[in-house]
């Protein structure tokens, strides 16, 4: 479940985020190792460090430990869970983090709850961002999986030129990449992780 | 949790006070402000409760008569006769006026009203007036709804016996970031506080989803899922929405609308019976607002009739010479206002598509409104949904401030022992929000119909070869190019370090919460470290508070294309 050892971060909205408790190492995502932003300063992204111990589903889980949930843990449901379980799984976390229904003093860690509840319910309700999830699942990449930073703009796209723009969109990130790295005075990748642990 | 002593709200006037969702003390009041009628309803302990005024109304009109210098709203005021609220002394249908500029056409079919709304067609708010000692005295729809809000108020204190702050107001689907800051200086000026501006069919399907938790306690069902559509026609605004229903929580799918309501009817009717109306009112003289009251009181009067009756006749004397006998058939008006029930049509269809349902799937089809006793919208409703029955359970009437009530209660934090505001709304944005890139285009990051809270992230990149600042320009609505969406706010990012056009990665997220406080936080991401060069930027919008195309004009004049930024494909 894990990538060379290390905690991936959460999917989707996971670069504007602060560091957690020093245990978890975060690197970027294995695609885009150059994307990670830790930034102080605002309470909307704040997140409680918590000492609550990592348990098997999402009913005992809020914050950050969700984002190391798989979309099925999370909802509590099996991997062969129907539609119908997925519906009522995700309206009752809905009932349980939505941060109307928060306590005082919470909402930032249920509103991030909620969304990444939310992202689960999106991804798995739909038969073909299902499939993918379960692709990549079973690769040990799901904790990087985004439904929506994949899917942005072009809903109906068909099968082949899915596989055209992954490769234009991994090519062009190449291209950028090297780019940056110019910029950057040759560090590598492994450099610049190191010097990432460093830091830390 | 103690309240703080005191905060400081923000300094923007649009934003107003800071929404929060912590627990109140005191229940919030509903509060359905309509184009043409308004309600106020209220949790009293074990139901929904709509409001009465001292003449013992639960509709009241929603208009401002500034007759003896002194301007009083229809809670308290009693017409002598229609004719009076049509003297020109009257301002009414603000909704449809409240934060839109005078190149807007809603505010151009506006100015067929007794009163005066004058356009010079540059973008800016149009000129607002009512008659006074014959004298146009202007004025500001804020203004007027805020006179009429404390009248509200006042009612619902004397009511209650107890001070008001916190109200639930509806507001329909159309309506923009920049009109809902307008609602909320309204409250401001009328005291009030705003809990959550809610979409009006989003309440209806709160409603709905109540009546559905108490069929299923009542029948020990198994709670499955229920998919409703609502459809909601009111004076000035029709709105779609699709609810998925379960355990009292009410997952809003889809929405859509658009200002078009019974006042389209009402003008397309008036310009059928006198097609030179426009230039025969142009100028608001006294005898001209005179005619065009009788016009208008007959037109309403006749379409009353034609929901029950196939045909009326009309017999007017607009006493300049003009006179209307003729008889008027149920086809006729239908055929006048073709346009408007194609329209109604469409965002039926546009919303069940948005929301991914079949119309098979949909287990009841509800509506509501004023217009919803027009047999043609039952007709519309039902052909387009396939079916033969409506939702029967609710007043069409008082739904949405019903639904706006339980909200306040359930925001306000209180529980009901039989499960009765075990309640739960998801909402979700009515409108896209994106920035400027690739040339003049709107880039969405946060779509249509997302569910909030949500938080979005894209990546852009510079324009130019060594671009060492870049403009981020936010838009909102669905138009492909910016000029067809309303300007939010902009701001401009420094210090991006020097590098071809393309290498830096430009991050703009945007984070809506669940009262839908927008906010957007934008920066240069630096490669290999976790402390950015430049701190980044965060920005509450909308922060543009009137001339929309102004100043997106003006940053176009001083900075052309040079701040500009380009979308990084990245979809993997």
């Amino acid at each position: 479940m894990r990538c060379n050892g290390l905690a991936i971060s959460g999917g989707s909205d996971s670069r504007f985020f602060f560091p957690t408790n020093s245990s978890t190492i975060y690197t970027a995502s294995a695609r885009n190792p150059s994307s990670t932003v830790l930034f102080p300063g605002r309470p909307v992204f704040s997140t409680r460090i918590r000492a609550t111990p990592r348990a098997s589903a999402a009913a005992a889980v809020v914050g950050d430990r969700v984002a190391e949930l798989s979309f099925y843990e999370l909802l509590g449901i099996p991997e062969s869970g129907s539609l119908g379980e997925i519906k009522q799984a995700y309206k009752q976390l809905a009932r349980k983090y939505h941060p109307d229904v928060s306590p005082p003093g919470r909402v930032e860690e249920y509103t991030r709850t909620f969304i990444r509840v939310q992202e689960a319910y999106e991804t798995l309700s739909d038969p073909r961002l299902r499939a993918i999830y379960d692709r990549d699942m079973a690769k040990g990449l799901h904790l990087a999986f985004s439904a929506r930073r994949r899917y942005q703009s072009d809903e109906g796209m068909e099968e082949k030129s899915e596989w055209k723009s992954h490769w234009q969109s991994q090519l062009s990130e190449l291209k950028r990449r090297s780019v940056n790295k110019d910029s950057r005075g040759n560090m590598s990748w492994g450099a610049r992780m190191r010097r990432r642990m460093e830091d830390l | 949790m103690a309240e703080q002593a005191y905060t400081v709200a923000s300094d923007s006037e649009n934003t107003g006070e800071e929404k929060s969702s912590s627990t109140l003390p005191e229940i919030a009041i509903g509060i359905d402000i309509g184009t043409s009628q308004c309600s106020v309803a209220v949790w009293n302990g074990s139901q929904v409760e709509l409001l009465k005024n001292t003449r013992n109304q639960k509709m009241m009109r929603s208009y401002v008569t500034y007759k003896d210098d002194i301007p009083s709203g229809g809670v308290s005021n009693q017409l002598s006769n229609e004719h009076e609220m049509l003297s020109g002394a009257a301002i009414f249908n603000m909704k449809r006026l409240v934060g839109r500029v005078d190149t807007d056409p809603v505010v151009h079919a506006c100015k067929s009203l007794p009163f005066l709304v004058q356009t010079l067609d540059i973008g800016v708010r149009p000129f607002i007036a009512a008659l006074v000692n014959n004298a146009w005295r202007s004025t500001t729809p804020e203004e007027v709804m805020a006179i009429f809000l404390v009248e509200l108020r006042a009612m619902a204190e004397l009511q209650l016996k107890r001070p008001i702050r916190h109200v639930v107001l509806t507001i329909p689907v159309s309506f923009g970031r920049f009109q809902l800051t307008r609602i909320e200086r309204a409250c401001a000026m009328a005291g009030l506080h705003v809990l959550r501006l809610m979409p009006e069919p989003t309440a209806v399907a709160l409603l709905y989803a109540q009546q559905q938790q108490q069929t299923t306690h009542d029948n020990m069902g198994s709670g499955s899922e229920k998919i409703a559509l609502i459809f909601n026609m009111g004076a000035g605004y029709t709105d779609v929405a699709v609810t998925a229903t379960a355990g009292g929580v009410s997952q809003i799918r889809a929405l859509a609308g658009s200002a078009i309501g019974g006042e389209d009817l009402l003008q397309n009717m008036m310009h059928y019976l006198l097609p030179n109306a426009d230039t025969l009112f142009s100028s608001h003289s006294i005898n001209e607002i005179k005619a065009m009251g009788l016009l208008r009181v007959a037109t309403q009067d006749a379409i009353h009739k034609l929901s029950t009756q196939t045909s009326v006749p009309i017999n007017l004397d607009l006493g300049n010479g003009s006179k209307i006998n003729k008889v008027l058939h149920r086809q006729e008006f239908e055929e006048v206002n073709r346009k408007v029930f194609e329209k109604c049509e469409t965002l039926v269809t546009q919303c069940l598509h948005d929301a991914k349902v079949e119309i098979e799937d949909v287990n009841d089809v509800i509506v509501v409104g004023g217009c919803s006793y027009i047999p043609k919208v039952k007709d519309l409703v039902t052909s387009a949904c396939k079916r033969k029955e409506l939702y029967k359970g609710m007043n069409p009437l008082e739904a949405a401030v019903c639904g706006a009530a339980l909200e306040g209660a359930v925001a306000s934090g209180i529980s009901d022992p039989f499960g009765n505001l075990d309640l739960l709304t998801i909402q979700i944005a009515t409108l896209a929000i994106g920035i400027r890139a690739d040339g003049g285009n709107f880039i969405p990051i946060i779509p249509r119909n997302t569910t909030m809270p949500a938080r979005k992230e894209m990546t852009f990149t510079t324009a130019h070869d060594n671009q060492t600042e870049a403009l981020i320009v936010v838009y909102e609505g669905e138009g492909q190019k910016v000029e067809e969406n309303h300007l939010l706010g902009y701001f401009k990012i420094v210090g991006i370090p020097p590098a071809p056009k393309g290498a830096p990665e430009i991050s703009v997220c945007m984070d809506v919460d669940a009262s839908n406080v927008l906010r957007v936080f934008a920066g240069v991401v630096q490669l290999g470290s976790y402390q950015p060069a430049m701190p980044f930027m965060e920005v509450r919008m909308p922060t543009v508070d009137d001339g929309h195309g102004w100043c997106a004009e003006a940053l176009n004049r001083a900075y052309g294309s040079t701040l500009d930024l380009v979308s990084v494909q990245k979809k993997i």
